[in-house]
């Protein structure tokens, strides 16, 4: 039956977003709901602080405007648990401090059955949670004006047993559902759509994401690996069975006109359906990578981003990627030329300027490893039905940008590999 | 006559015993037997911290003043913070870089924060907003916060934070104006969090280690804890940490804003913090400067990171995403992401004197790597 009702909400949403590049859908109108009174509100804020371990905090059908963030810290088997996603809405338009408007940490946490809207900065957060459960949420900010919209909607951190299912994640500023520095995480038959990026997948290790609904954004999923960070390098990531459909929105990570700053999403160009950067261990297969307008899925290198590139125990290369058994379509539209890698894409793919890629690799490699990249000193294999079809490119750009080079042949890229993953253990989370 | 005197004289007595339990509604005695199974209390006058008029926050017996050689900026407010540790209880100054403090159970640190009607008179007359309180039971800390009453008699018991309209006139004789944001109970681990724990922050060697004035005498605070018995074994002072006040001008510096760091930022972003998610680490012992923010690419960040690359680009104050944040108070952006909603003008002025002052070509010596500035 909650099956049913979250099909439900997916078809409402593909009807009502089949537009371009800027929409403010909704899954439904949170304005219609009764205003909580301020007692309940203040109830809510008390019963994050007082729950004791074991506990469940049950917040009934109602708007709740709220003046102060939700914390739960530190606890152990609790519940959170809404009336519904279409029915508890927390609002967090009036906040006027806190990075994030629901955080959470502690053991065997569950968010369920529930929308946050408006937060300032991230919709949820969960910091050293072992065993966090987000359940039939949706986080998204109902401001046309993407720019005042928050980070991350759905945001663990630094946790360990991660389960994010039949969530949907809209309009964020940077990555919609977004998992870091953490590990033993299942992303699965949740929606994203209309953020910078989908879903990402940065500095973690043994993830799966599958049966996901990733549209309209500009970068659909993501797997990163970023310098400098605690948990210095991830590994181990299946991407499988999603439909990643029409990621061509607008970049709004910065405001229009402003060229990317620090923040690597800032670079995504639009019409990216996969991008892997300085990532490792990613198995990405069958998918459906459609009408992504510039690239259905780009291998990349810490290099291209322009920034220093040396950092303890963490590699800037991609390694060990197995692309297979993907479906690919690609549109007729131009690709991207608002970004540095759009304009790499557009103008030197091997297939012709202006044409849409569907497979891109950006050529750095480790020369320590061998000077040749067609010996594919990085174990990057991909093997998908019909490649002699699709748009494949590496591109060649140790010599500078006055003489960058590209290349259709695939042939040394012709292999597989075996990525490890294990996640049984939280799939009854 | 003479009986009618005596009756005057009784009824003097009374009026004054009344007098005196109105202005002492709780005494010395009434803390020592502070039953810390019952906690918290939901008056701050039944703790009996202090004596006379509870505003006057004069202390009584074993509460004694404190105070750290820098401080968190919390949208000007001034601060008294004491630390009550009952007869024969001491603390213990660990042998680590910062000089952490081994607190034993019942330990309770008290901060006031309050505004002075007119700051050119701080001693004047004033408004306290509130009192936090943090009590250590059970090898681990709490906090309790309590909000002052109107009428600044007496401060309630309150979990869910709360806005207080506050007023008044700064340095400069110019009215100010402010909606100060009381944090909710569970907004304290924000900042106060070591590793998923509880921690107090102000309260470590290197932060005490200096003298201050205790009304009409000065004394090192260290050796004013262990003459009134609140430290036991105290280290040679010499050997033991210390940070400088940022605000003294006769300093370093480098040493200034490594100071103003520490005490603003350092609580989150330290490598046990919450913030350590963003490999920007700020206390004042860090000595790499990558993990300082020069050429560091934010993580996180957001629209925080406006239209920059670098947490610091060193001799390029206003590219620097430090300064960004710390110049805004847009909520999302404004570093830190509690406790202000005003910019610290002098904070930000001397944060980007350093940064101006760092020079590009000896920081990118740090890095093997090329990269575009």
């Amino acid at each position: 039956m909650m099956k049913q009702s979250f099909s439900m909400i997916l078809l409402v949403l593909f009807l009502c977003c089949s537009c371009g590049n800027s929409n403010h859908d909704q899954t439904f109108d949170s304005n219609n709901l009764l205003r909580a009174s301020e007692a309940a509100v203040e109830k809510l804020i008390e019963d994050f602080i007082l729950v004791e371990d074991g506990g469940t905090i049950s917040i009934p059908e109602g708007f709740y405007a709220l003046k102060t963030q939700l914390i739960l810290d530190n606890k152990k088997t609790i519940t959170i648990q809404g009336a519904g996603m279409d029915k508890t809405v927390l609002s967090f338009r009036d906040l006027k401090s806190g990075g994030e408007g629901v955080k959470l940490s502690g053991q065997n946490i569950k968010i369920e059955n529930l929308t946050i809207e408006d937060a300032p900065g991230d919709g949820v957060k969960a910091q050293h949670c072992d065993g966090i459960t987000f359940r039939k949420i949706n986080v998204t900010w109902t401001n046309g004006d993407k720019s005042k919209n928050g980070t991350y909607a759905i945001y663990p951190v630094q946790c360990r047993n991660v389960m994010i299912d039949e969530c949907i994640a809209s309009h964020s500023k940077d990555a919609g559902i977004y998992v870091g520095q953490s590990e033993n995480i299942i992303v699965k038959n949740s929606l994203a759509f209309g953020n910078v990026a989908g879903i990402e997948i940065e500095n973690s290790d043994n993830a799966e994401v599958f049966g996901n609904v990733v549209k309209d954004n500009s970068g659909g999923i993501l797997v990163f690996n970023l310098p400098g960070l605690p948990k210095s390098d991830g590994k181990g990531t299946k991407i499988y069975d999603n439909e990643i459909i029409e990621n061509n929105h607008t970049n709004f990570a910065t405001a229009l006109n402003e060229s990317p700053n620090g923040n690597t999403v800032t670079m995504i160009p639009p019409g990216s359906g996969v991008i892997l950067l300085a990532a490792k261990e990613v198995e990405v297969y069958n998918n459906k990578i459609h009408k992504n307008k510039t690239v259905g899925l780009a291998i990349a290198n810490y290099h291209i981003t322009g920034f220093p590139t040396d950092a303890p125990d963490w590699s800037p290369f991609s390694s060990d990627i197995y692309i297979h058994d993907n479906q690919y379509e690609r549109t007729l539209a131009l690709p991207d030329l608002s970004k540095e890698m759009g304009q790499l894409i557009s103008v030197y793919n091997a297939h012709g300027k202006g044409k849409t890629q569907d497979i891109i690799y950006d050529g750095f490699w480790d020369t320590r490893i061998s000077d040749d990249i067609n010996t594919n000193p990085m174990k990057i294999c991909i093997q998908e039905p019909q490649m002699e079809s699709l748009h494949f490119t590496r591109f060649y750009l140790l010599e500078g940008e006055d003489n960058i080079k590209s290349f259709k042949a695939y042939s040394p890229f012709d292999c597989s590999l075996k990525v490890q993953t294990n996640v049984s253990a939280i799939s009854n989370l | 006559m003479r009986h009618l005197f005596a009756s005057c004289l009784i009824f003097l007595f009374m009026g004054c015993a009344f007098l005196h339990s109105c202005q002492q509604p709780a005494n010395e005695k009434s803390l020592a037997q502070l039953d810390f199974k019952q906690l918290p209390l939901k008056k701050l006058s039944e703790y009996g911290f202090f004596a006379g008029e509870l505003s006057d926050l004069l202390p009584n017996n074993r509460v004694l003043f404190y105070e750290p050689a820098s401080s968190l900026f919390t949208d000007y407010a001034f601060k008294s913070r004491f630390i009550y540790l009952a007869e024969g209880k001491s603390v213990k100054i660990l042998d680590n870089a910062e000089g952490e403090i081994d607190f034993p159970d019942e330990t309770i640190l008290i901060k006031n924060f309050y505004y002075p009607l007119d700051f050119r008179v701080p001693e004047g007359k004033k408004q306290i907003i509130e009192t936090r309180l943090m009590i250590k039971m059970n090898g681990s800390w709490e906090a309790y916060p309590y909000i002052w009453d109107e009428d600044q008699k007496d401060a309630t018991y309150k979990i869910t934070g709360g806005e207080k309209e506050v007023k008044w006139m700064d340095l400069e004789g110019e009215d100010q104006l402010i909606e100060y944001i009381i944090p909710n109970k569970n907004q304290c681990k924000s900042c106060h969090n070591q590793n998923n724990e509880m921690v107090p922050i102000g309260v470590k060697a290197k932060h005490l280690n200096h003298e201050i004035s205790y009304g009409d005498r000065s004394n090192h605070q260290l050796v004013e804890w262990n003459e009134k018995g609140f430290v036991s074994q105290l280290q040679d002072l010499e050997n033991l940490p210390k940070m400088i006040n940022y605000q003294d001008k006769d300093q370093a510096l480098h040493d200034r804003a490594m100071a103003y760091l520490d005490i603003n930022c350092a609580h989150c972003h330290r490598e046990d913090g919450p913030a350590s998610t963003s490999g920007l680490f700020l206390n004042y012992e860090e000595k790499d400067w990558r993990k300082l923010g020069v050429f560091k690419t934010p993580v996180a960040a957001g629209f925080g990171a406006g239209s920059f690359k670098y947490a610091i680009f060193p001799g390029k104050a206003d590219e620097s995403i430090m300064t960004h944040r710390m110049a805004s108070t847009e909520i999302g952006a404004a570093m830190p992401e509690i406790g202000r909603v005003m910019v610290h003008d002098e904070g930000l002025e001397l944060i980007k004197n350093w940064i101006s002052s760092l020079s590009e070509s000896e920081m990118r010596a740090h890095f093997s790597s090329d990269f575009e500035p």
